[in-house]
């Protein structure tokens, strides 16, 4: 599709948003294909939208959706453009949505301890706001200072925390949903905005949340708080060897805490790179080969009696504290600090600047040890196959408070001034084999971003069987023209012609 | 069609790349709601990651400079975008690197203005700076060479010394209460100084708007000048004024340039320190401080202003810590007001807002360019905007 100004599209969306929020710059558009990388920064320009709408309200999404599928436009919805699987990015051209004006508080209900908001929020700025009421919206991706409440519904955001509070999916009661033929329609448990359980019906909300954009969009949601907590605890723990690192991670998870809000396994390969540069870790002697941090959140006597244990199980397992200056330092900074393009590597040991890619999946404790080795290998391979690669080693990070199974990702450095076409090509044969790893061992393809990215998402119907041909029927039940976010999670099948 | 590889964007892209991709590629983008005008736009075109990718955009031939100059207005060069850079923050130490996206921001306007693509408000401004040789701070107010030092009528200060007070243009024609309190607390102190024989405007809003040559033009005669008179300090009120001398002026002569600059605001916390000012008069108001960008965010200043009112009594102080400063500004910098005075009204609406959520009466900045638009959304919700060297002045004893 190509919009020439002047044409009778641009006119309407113009109309129903004001001149001002349609933008057809090319730096507005390019801007709007615009994700962390590496997304192939060589072909950006094939990934451009048409034109952007910078919507205000739930009824300028609805008319703009109405139009769009009255005349089979693809839509994009953009929140904050953190997505780690390319759900912001067009394929298609066509309109983005971008809602990051749409992003009022709406209500603060302390009787009900809720918040609405408009998507557009950023959970940090809100949590700036909800701190005079003692109050938190504990959602708490890596991207926590600058991703969007819409985005962490559009992708079903993990939470770093989310042992202790849930997940976005937990966190999220309910919310507005344009579909895609602009009718509105609310999603939560039950019908109620502020329903934590309900079994009434089929349970949409799962559905609507994760799908990627193709879907609808989400436009207001309604929220679950808890009081801010009043103390934080969180120990780094240093180990000799990734075994032992592993056996301490699994029994703090397993212990049972109800404080516990967290845990993180760096491998050896991690520690590795944080030695890089990172002050932490730098003066650690060479025998520190693998770290292993947990965090809990609650009263002072909860967190203190709960901490004691925690310590005590470690140090059981043979693990070195590494004091409350590096543990509170490093915790505090956890949004900031590991996954810098600075610390880019080539093989002779040359700093180049490097983009992070963070490659994700749910893993079972159980598998853990066999699924890392397994990962580094294939990482292996594409630093043999190019300089554009590094391995900046790996984090298991609990799911969820029994232990049973981890957000495992691997992290690559890639020199994005160096990608083309055939390291391309490397790259996605080799999120393809990190997919089929996970499977192999149970898992799932993503545990936090997605996997609608190229590579990973062929495997996902192999991971979802039967279910995978629901997602075809429900995508052709509720966008029956393919306007929403084409091309993405090959929905395209949805629509070929019955044999 | 020129030769890709001659294109000005090109060579630009050469000296930018690196930062540029490691903000593209870094995934993270703190900047953006710590970032003021994208708190009040909500557009990301406009923000400061937007700004770096650009840079990736010009290099692949992808953006003119003149497809993107329009939003390149949209910055108040605040640097909060820098201090929160993951980049910065953690790595930039050890690596040494800075991410230096005010200075991108002001190098793409350059280009633009070498290439002919204008901003229609900031030439008007920079002609008429050009010609009066002072900004055109108010419509209405006379601004011109012979009335460079009408502020400190009556007060008898000498012209020229070892140290003369450099008096920025909205203070020297505008916020006039504002030098001439400065000017009485350092008499009060028995601090020498003096006055400039023909002091112009220090160039800096020219190098933000990006007419580099007139900023250039403009510090060659501030500082033959200075050395005419045999000045070794320049004293200096506005924060603004403090950049340009301290960043702009020794990039533009090198080690040649060695005349110290004083931060007047540090001056006064020592002579406080010292026991040569002892504030005195009561000050009964209820107040929270504005860090000033350039001060705190630019360059790590924050401790002595609020030592200047712990030392005031009177005072209820509702402090807000400087990092959660980090993502307020006035909007009044950068050229913003002269481009789009009302996103600067805005950004100074949300500010005020800030402190008026605090109870208090009174928000006292320590920037002659943020107190007006702050004065006017102050209004609204019934706050004055105070300027700390007055208020010190008025708890000295000294009228201005």
């Amino acid at each position: 599709m190509t919009v020439l100004i002047g044409d009778p599209v641009l006119e309407e969306l113009r109309g129903i948003l004001g001149p001002e929020h349609v933008l057809t710059g090319k730096a507005d558009r390019l801007n709007r294909a615009r994700v962390p990388a590496p997304f192939p920064v060589h072909r950006w320009a094939e990934r451009m939208p048409d034109l952007v709408v910078l919507p205000a309200s739930t009824e300028e999404v609805a008319e703009v959706l109405r139009l769009a599928d009255a005349l089979r436009i693809p839509v994009v919805p953009r929140d904050g453009g953190t997505g780690l699987t390319d759900g912001a990015v067009p394929l298609r051209g066509g309109i983005v949505v971008d809602v990051k004006r749409i992003n009022q508080i709406k209500e603060i209900d302390l009787g009900n301890r809720t918040c609405t908001v408009g998507v557009g929020i950023n959970a940090l700025k809100l949590n700036e706001v909800l701190a005079r009421h003692g109050l938190i919206y504990p959602d708490d991706p890596a991207s926590y200072p600058c991703s969007l409440v819409g985005g962490r519904i559009g992708t079903s955001g993990w939470s770093l925390i989310g042992s202790r509070y849930g997940h976005t999916r937990d966190l999220v009661l309910s919310f507005d949903h344009v579909l895609p033929g602009g009718r509105v329609i609310h999603v939560g448990d039950g019908i109620g905005r502020k329903i934590t359980k309900s079994s009434s019906g089929y349970q949409l909300k799962h559905l609507f949340m994760g799908h990627q954009g193709t879907l609808g969009i989400a436009t207001e949601a309604t929220l679950k708080l808890f009081p801010k907590p009043e103390a934080e605890f969180s120990p780094f723990w240093a180990f000799e060897d990734y075994d032992s690192a592993y056996r301490a991670v699994g029994a703090l998870a397993r212990a049972g805490v109800a404080t516990f809000a967290g845990a993180v396994l760096f491998d050896e390969w991690k520690v590795d790179y944080l030695r890089r540069d990172d002050e932490a870790y730098i003066p650690q002697p060479s025998s520190v080969k693998a770290l292993v941090c947990a965090a809990l959140y609650g009263y002072e006597d909860e967190v203190r009696a709960g901490g004691r244990r925690l310590l005590r199980i470690a140090r059981s397992l043979g693990a070195r504290y590494l004091g409350d200056e590096i543990s509170e330092g490093d915790w505090a900074a956890r949004h900031d600090r590991y996954a810098t393009p600075l610390h880019g590597r080539t093989k002779s040991g040359q700093v180049v600047p490097m983009s992070w890619h963070c490659e994700d999946a749910s893993i079972n404790y159980t598998r853990l040890p066999a699924v890392r080795l397994a990962w580094h290998e294939i990482a292996a391979r594409l630093r043999r196959e190019s300089d554009v690669f590094d391995d900046w080693g790996m984090f298991a990070y609990t799911n969820g408070a029994t232990g049973a199974d981890y957000l495992t990702e691997i992290d690559i450095g890639i020199w994005e001034q160096r990608l083309d076409d055939t390291a391309w090509a490397a790259w996605v044969r080799a999120k393809r084999d990190l997919a089929a790893v996970t499977l192999e061992h149970g898992g799932s393809i993503s545990a936090c971003h997605g996997s609608c990215r190229e590579g990973e998402v062929d495997l996902v119907p192999e991971e979802l069987g039967g279910g995978y041909d629901v997602m075809l029927a429900v995508k052709r039940a509720i966008d029956p023209n393919n306007i929403m976010n084409p091309g993405k999670y090959l929905l395209d099948q949805a629509y070929a012609e019955e044999p | 069609m020129p030769d890709p590889d001659e294109r000005p964007e090109k060579e630009f892209a050469e000296e930018w790349r690196d930062a540029a991709y490691n903000c593209f590629s870094s995934g993270h983008k703190f900047c953006r709601e710590v970032c003021p005008v994208m708190q009040v736009t909500r557009n990301e075109s406009w923000s400061p990651t937007a700004f770096h990718a650009n840079v990736v955009a010009m290099e692949k031939g992808e953006l003119e400079v003149a497809d993107v100059a329009a939003d390149y207005v949209n910055c108040t060069g605040c640097g909060a975008c820098e201090v929160r850079c993951p980049n910065s923050l953690f790595t930039g130490d050890f690596y040494r690197f800075r991410t230096r996206t005010v200075d991108l921001v002001k190098a793409v306007r350059g280009l633009a203005v070498e290439q002919g693509v204008h901003q229609p408000g900031w030439r008007r401004w920079n002609q008429l700076t050009d010609e009066r040789r002072h900004e055109p701070v108010l419509d209405g107010t006379p601004v011109d060479q012979g009335r460079v030092r009408d502020w400190a009528e009556g007060l008898e200060l000498p012209i020229g010394g070892e140290s003369i007070l450099f008096v920025d243009c909205e203070a020297a024609f505008v916020r006039t209460s504002v030098p001439r309190s400065v000017a009485r607390i350092l008499s009060l102190a028995g601090y020498e100084f003096g006055l400039m024989n023909e002091q112009w405007c220090c160039g800096g809003p020219a190098a933000e708007m990006g007419y580099d040559e007139q900023a250039r033009r403009f510090a060659r005669h501030n500082l033959d000048d200075w050395r005419a008179a045999g000045v070794r300090r320049v004293l200096v009120l506005d924060p603004h004024d403090y950049i340009t001398f301290t960043e702009d002026y020794p990039r533009y002569f090198g080690d040649a340039y060695d005349i110290e600059i004083v931060l007047v605001v540090e001056l006064l916390a020592e002579l406080i320190r010292e026991g040569r000012l002892t504030p005195h008069v009561p000050v009964e108001r209820t107040v929270t401080y504005h860090d000033p960008c350039r001060l705190n965010k630019r360059k790590g200043v924050w401790r002595e202003p609020r030592e200047i009112l712990r030392a005031i009594p009177g005072l209820t102080f509702h402090d807000v810590d400087r990092v959660s400063q980090w993502s307020y500004c006035s909007g009044g910098g950068g050229g913003l007001p002269v481009e789009k005075p009302e996103l600067t009204a805005k950004i100074s609406e949300q500010r005020v807002g800030k402190a008026a959520e605090l109870g208090v009466d009174t928000l006292v900045s320590a920037c002659p360019w943020a107190e007006r638009p702050l004065s006017d959304a102050g209004r609204a919700r019934s706050i004055d905007v105070v300027d700390l060297h007055e208020l010190l002045a008025e708890s000295l004893g000294v009228s201005p």
